[in-house]
């Protein structure tokens, strides 16, 4: 801004300066709120034609006149909804004014098409994936459209407008195959891919969510939502945590991550035992061998399955009181050795605990009396 | 085409050379670089010809013994353990892609689907089975195949209960195999975390894929054939790779196995692999990075064949290009003149009942040079040699003037520019003479050079823009001079202005035209070999003048280029001993040369 320091006589006087100043920046900033209200309003209207089209490709007969240019850009705005997805789905103003408008969106077309279930934000993480399924299992979808999809001939990289849609489904189906041809192979390690990837993902999400908010509780939410969902698939999601833990693909922010993770999982009493319980010993000893924090939690579950064992006159064996998750004393014995074989340094610790629980247990050396003597003897055998 | 019947009589003689590199079924068409079908073990390549089988035969073949056949095999693929159901799937392979195109065949021939059920009521449990066959899916072929014969099942207006019921389960496997998950627990994450289908089994792909070429990459040092090693694991990813050989995912997999040192016993790689990808490679399915395929090379040789046959063809079909970029390109023009000199050794070997006039195999060369330039050095006496090459020179020189005559008249000149186009390809055929014109000029007098030194600028430089060749020609009179100072017998000591002039024309030169470095290269090791100057005085001036110019690697070339042919054509000089002792010791001190420029 020019300024002036001539004198009260000139209009540019500091005052003024000022008031012109703050009118200037006012109306600056009015016609960029403008902007990005008009700007806003596109998307959220762009939003709304998706979320109808969608409706349409599923479940009218609108599709039988689609062809190879209409299917093309279908999936083209399928991708925009993604993006908007990825784009905003940290951004609580913007995606809430996007989930408002689904509302909107969801209501009239529930009101014109009976058995619609609607679009929610976090759908659009997947649009396309939706319009896919909600096409091939449209009955009017015409088979040249279909053919379209499944073309298996090799690739021509033509100069379309939209991005080429011609043998989408051959690729899908292909990659799939190829991965359940492979996964036979990769099996031999500890985690499959499959495993691998999902703890990367996890990985990720997580440390995008603890990015954006410093907040500890975001982060804490994520992780239980997550565990909710898997609900009824618990070893799966133990392998998951596991590969988590072990991916050293981005180092650096990793660590904060997979601390906060181990945090969690400390809280987590039940998924820490039956990680230990259902995963591979080798899995095991990496996690252990990686983090201290696990090390220690792994060492006081088993002490904890020790403390639960009773000695049955009849097996002649300790066996664990509770039902659920059962481990043999052989099984409890072969942790701890690996375990020692893995850090050696634990040994003398752990020894020492056992030892001082046998003496507190009487110190007896005859079998049977005391889980931790006769652990102890086990392990030194 | 001429070429494809030449190249055909040139195979035929050699059994042994990839016949597979021809359509069995096609004998009228040299197919090379075509799309076509996966080519089956023998019974079923016989198969293989639907324009002569009637169609009585092929229902025949159809029907029965080889549908219950296959139904068998998918439903105890479909039901055994994994590792060795995709061993045996991977070994049926291509023979199940035959068959589904034998299948794809009477689909389209039968008029409904009712008909097509009617005569083959297995055939929907069958098609059902194998679309949930892995390997069969991830197979480019077998999936194109199978996909294809749905849709010939597909009736686009159902006369009956049972073609719609035919259409409604097609509609529904298709869209089972494009959008449905078997792995929940996977997916109820993924969709948790936003993550698409799509993208989650690519990036599993590539996780697979990446950590299985890390695997493969481990190094074997085991000495000892009893000790278990991680080589055992190669044998059982090359198989498991078949039905991946065209997918671009799948390449650095494919790529790594090719290229692992064959360091151990153990690291075979399956032989259905390797013909999976002989078979991809035909009908140009790979996507493997270049050193991939050169590994392919070295592994079924019948893909090299391949690739030099294909080569071959793209020359002879495209002089005009051959042309522009044959010029300064060394190795085409070699490949170009032992493709010619195995050819004709081959025709000369035919019994005399399928002589054919050689006249049919060069349509185009100029007559009058063909037998005069075909003749080998071999079947003419040596002192022969340089009258011949006086004649041929002359010749030559004759026909570049026709064709660069008559601008005016457009037609007049592009006949005459072909002509010179097509003698001078004739004489890279037979670049068996301009390896005698190197010689000879390397033991010539000034008053002999002048003809060969034209015949030598030509073959280097056809074409004469802007009249350049006069100003080429200069410049190898120059250099030939210097060489003829330099390797004289009297020339003693070594002069330096000769040296220096040597390797400035070797260097390059910023305005055109300039003498190829090549045709200077040549001269002066034909020079340093032929010549009367003593070895350790040729060695001195040879390393001198390559040091200088910085041109070792070449003349390393251009010299074992020279003792390969001078074996090959059996038409040495009488002193055959002493030109190989004196190769010999050159090739020791380039070398050597070589060695000492290496970083340490």
């Amino acid at each position: 801004m020019r300024g002036s320091k001539r004198g009260t006589h000139c209009c540019w006087t500091t005052e003024n300066q000022d008031k012109r100043q703050r009118q200037w920046l006012s109306t600056a900033q009015r016609l960029n709120c403008e902007r990005r209200e008009r700007h806003m309003e596109a998307v959220l209207k762009n939003l709304a034609s998706t979320a109808e089209l969608l409706a349409a490709a599923a479940q009218t007969g609108v599709v039988e006149h689609w062809d190879k240019q209409t299917l093309s850009r279908a999936f083209h705005w399928a991708r925009y909804c993604e993006h908007l997805f990825s784009r905003f789905h940290n951004n609580s103003p913007v995606r809430r004014a996007m989930e408002k408008q689904l509302q909107l969106t969801n209501q009239s077309l529930q009101a014109a098409l009976p058995g619609y279930s609607g679009v929610s934000f976090s759908d659009l993480s997947r649009c396309q994936h939706q319009l896919l399924v909600g096409l091939l299992n449209n009955p009017n979808l015409p088979t040249s459209v279909m053919k379209i999809l499944f073309d298996s001939s090799p690739v021509d990289t033509k100069h379309s407008k939209y991005q080429d849609v011609t043998g989408l489904c051959s690729h899908i189906i292909q990659c799939r195959s190829v991965c359940k041809v492979l996964s036979p192979l990769t099996d031999s390690s500890a985690v499959g891919a499959d495993a691998e990837v999902q703890g990367v993902m996890l990985m990720e999400r997580l440390g995008a969510v603890m990015s954006q908010d410093s907040e500890a509780c975001r982060a804490e939410h994520f992780l239980d939502s997550v565990l909710q969902g898997c609900e009824g698939e618990a070893k799966h999601f133990c392998l998951v945590i596991a590969a988590a833990l072990l991916t050293m693909e981005n180092a650096a922010a990793e660590t904060a991550s997979q601390d906060f993770l181990l945090d969690w999982l400390q809280k987590k009493h039940s998924v820490l035992e039956h990680m230990c319980s259902a995963l591979p010993t080798a899995l095991l000893m990496d996690l252990a061998k990686e983090h201290v924090k696990f090390r220690v939690a792994y060492c006081d579950i088993l002490k904890n399955w020790a403390s639960d064992m009773e000695y049955s006159i009849n097996d002649g064996e300790w066996v664990q009181a509770s039902t659920n998750p059962t481990v043999s004393f052989q099984k409890l014995t072969e942790h701890f050795l690996a375990l020692f074989e893995t850090c050696p340094s634990l040994r003398d610790d752990v020894e020492k605990e056992l030892n001082a629980l046998k003496i507190s247990d009487g110190d007896f050396d005859v079998r049977g009396l005391s889980v931790w003597g006769d652990l102890l003897s086990a392990l030194n055998k | 085409m001429q070429c494809a019947w030449l190249l055909r009589v040139w195979l035929e003689p050699l059994g042994d050379l990839s016949v597979r590199a021809m359509q069995a079924g096609n004998p009228s068409k040299f197919a090379l670089g075509s799309r076509g079908t996966r080519t089956g073990t023998p019974e079923f390549l016989a198969l293989l010809q639907p324009q002569i089988q009637l169609q009585e035969t092929a229902e025949t073949l159809l029907n029965g013994q080889e549908m219950q056949f296959w139904l068998d095999k998918v439903v105890a693929w479909g039901q055994a353990e994994r590792p060795d159901t995709q061993k045996d799937t991977s070994l049926h392979l291509s023979r199940l892609s035959s068959y589904l195109q034998q299948l794809l065949t009477h689909i389209n021939d039968m008029s409904s689907t009712t008909e097509t059920m009617k005569r083959q009521p297995l055939l929907g449990q069958l098609l059902g089975r194998l679309c949930w066959n892995p390997c069969v899916t991830a197979d480019d072929t077998s999936r194109g195949l199978l996909l294809q014969c749905l849709w010939g099942l597909y009736s686009e207006n159902p006369s009956n209960a049972v073609e719609r019921k035919a259409n409604q389960w097609i509609r529904k496997v298709l869209c089972q195999l494009a959008t449905e998950e078997d792995d929940a627990a996977a997916q109820a994450l993924m969709k948790h975390m936003g993550v698409p289908p799509k993208e989650y089994h690519l990036k599993v792909l590539r996780k697979a894929v990446a950590s299985l070429q890390e695997n493969i990459g481990k190094s074997c040092s085991s000495l000892n054939i009893s000790q278990r090693c991680s080589c055992d694991s190669i044998l059982a990813t090359s198989e498991a790779c078949v039905p991946l050989v065209t997918c671009p995912e799948a390449a650095p997999l494919i790529g790594a196995l090719l290229q692992r040192p064959v360091a151990c016993v153990r690291a075979t790689l399956s032989e259905d692999f390797l013909d999976a990808l002989s078979s991809a490679y035909s009908s140009q399915g790979l996507s493997l990075e270049e050193q991939a395929v050169v590994s392919l090379w070295y592994h079924r040789l019948s893909t090299l064949e391949e690739a030099v046959l294909s080569l071959l063809e793209s020359v002879l079909t495209n002089k005009g290009s051959v042309l522009k970029q044959a010029e300064e390109n060394e190795r085409v023009k070699s490949l170009i003149q032992t493709f010619t000199s195995c050819f004709l050794r081959e025709l000369a070997l035919l019994q005399p009942q399928k002589c054919v006039s050689l006249k049919a195999f060069f349509p185009q060369s100029p007559q009058s040079l063909l037998v005069p330039l075909l003749t080998l050095p071999s079947e003419l006496p040596q002192e022969a040699w340089r009258h011949h090459l006086n004649w041929l020179s002359s010749s030559l020189q004759r026909l570049t003037e026709e064709g660069e005559e008559g601008d005016e008249d457009s037609s007049c000149s592009t006949r005459g520019h072909n002509r010179m186009f097509e003698a001078w390809f004739l004489l890279v055929q037979c670049a068996h003479w301009v390896r005698v014109t190197l010689q000879l000029l390397g033991t010539s007098g000034p008053e002999d050079c002048g003809p060969l030194l034209w015949l030598l600028t030509f073959y280097h430089h056809p074409t004469n823009r802007g009249h350049q060749r006069a100003l080429q020609m200069v410049h190898a009179k120059e250099a030939w001079g210097h060489l003829h100072s330099l390797f004289s017998v009297s020339a003693r000591p070594l002069s330096l202005d000769h040296l220096q002039s040597l390797v400035t024309l070797l260097s390059p030169q910023p305005k055109q035209p300039s003498l190829s470095p090549l045709l200077i290269l040549s001269l002066l090791v034909n020079f340093a070999v032929f010549s009367q100057q003593s070895l350790s005085g040729s060695t001195h001036i040879l390393q001198t003048v390559v040091d200088r110019s910085g041109l070792v690697d070449e003349a390393a070339c251009v010299l074992s280029s020279l003792e390969l042919k001078l074996n090959e054509g059996s038409c040495l000089s009488s002193d055959a001993n002493r030109v190989h002792l004196r190769i010999e010791a050159l090739q020791n001190t380039l070398t050597h040369m070589h060695a000492a420029m290496e970083p340490c």
